[in-house]
């Protein structure tokens, strides 16, 4: 005997679990946002800082000095005056003072959008989205 | 600040999550906190206890050791009480609801959107 299989048509249409909604808007919200002029500055300034050569060697002997930190070597507060220095000049390279404003702008940009989904949902989005720390957003 | 699309987008996003079950129980369980008298006075004298800490440590005054100890018996009492056990317990659930639903944002953006939205704050 033979049990003729329903058609997927006849049954009734699968309810869309929100899950899946609220990832497909969350995809179209990261795309809207990811072509913004803020973002795209941002991550223009990202790639800049990143190929920067005098970025690489300022923060290669940052490094050096605070590993020298770390295992106690040389002079502690000789160590401690480099890096204050060398952070200095690190800061005022116009690649990172660049970095640091579109990063500025780009955050706020995430701000204003996160206050309109928390509006929304009734509940702080971003303190909650976030993988470890605080959340209580408070 | 925000164009027409992007806001729009937004409030999409944040009314799908506010009709998740996840946040409704959550919602509900804050409504239960909030009803509560008792739980409603408790966690404000707590909140005022913190804030009045906070900024005395902030204005650079040592805290003696019986405040922080007194503040940290208040709210373990606090998170003691039912309605905000249930409360808390309801976040849980969110949070990780969340953070996936931020991943997807995320993977678009290739960075994290709610550690700079959060820092957009500042």
């Amino acid at each position: 005997m033979t049990t003729q299989s329903p058609s997927i048509n006849t049954f009734p249409e699968l309810p869309t679990a929100p899950d899946r909604v609220a990832a497909q808007a969350a995809h179209a919200l990261g795309k809207l946002l990811f072509d913004t002029p803020e973002c795209q500055a941002y991550l223009k300034a990202i790639k800049e800082i990143n190929s920067d050569v005098d970025v690489q060697r300022i923060s290669a002997n940052i490094r050096e000095h605070e590993t020298a930190l770390q295992w106690g070597k040389g002079n502690r507060l000789e160590h401690q005056a480099a890096l204050t220095t060398l952070e200095a000049e690190l800061e005022a390279l116009p690649s990172v003072h660049a970095y640091h404003q579109a990063e500025k702008a780009a955050a706020q940009l995430f701000h204003a959008v996160d206050e309109v989904i928390s509006q929304a949902a009734g509940i702080l989005f971003a303190p909650n989205a976030k993988r470890s720390g605080c959340g209580c957003g408070g | 600040m925000l164009t027409e699309e992007l806001n729009a987008a937004a409030r999409l996003l944040g009314e799908t999550l506010h009709e998740s079950e996840a946040v409704q129980k959550y919602l509900s369980a804050l409504v239960d906190c909030e009803a509560d008298p008792e739980t409603a006075d408790l966690e404000k004298r707590m909140c005022t206890l913190y804030e009045e800490l906070l900024a005395r440590q902030q204005r650079g005054e040592n805290l003696l050791r019986s405040e922080i100890d007194n503040f940290n018996a208040l709210k373990r009492q606090v998170y003691q009480l039912p309605r905000v056990a249930e409360r808390e317990a309801a976040l849980t659930p969110v949070k990780a609801y969340f953070a996936e639903i931020a991943d997807e944002i995320n993977q678009k953006l290739g960075m994290e959107f709610p550690a700079l939205a959060q820092a957009g704050r500042l």
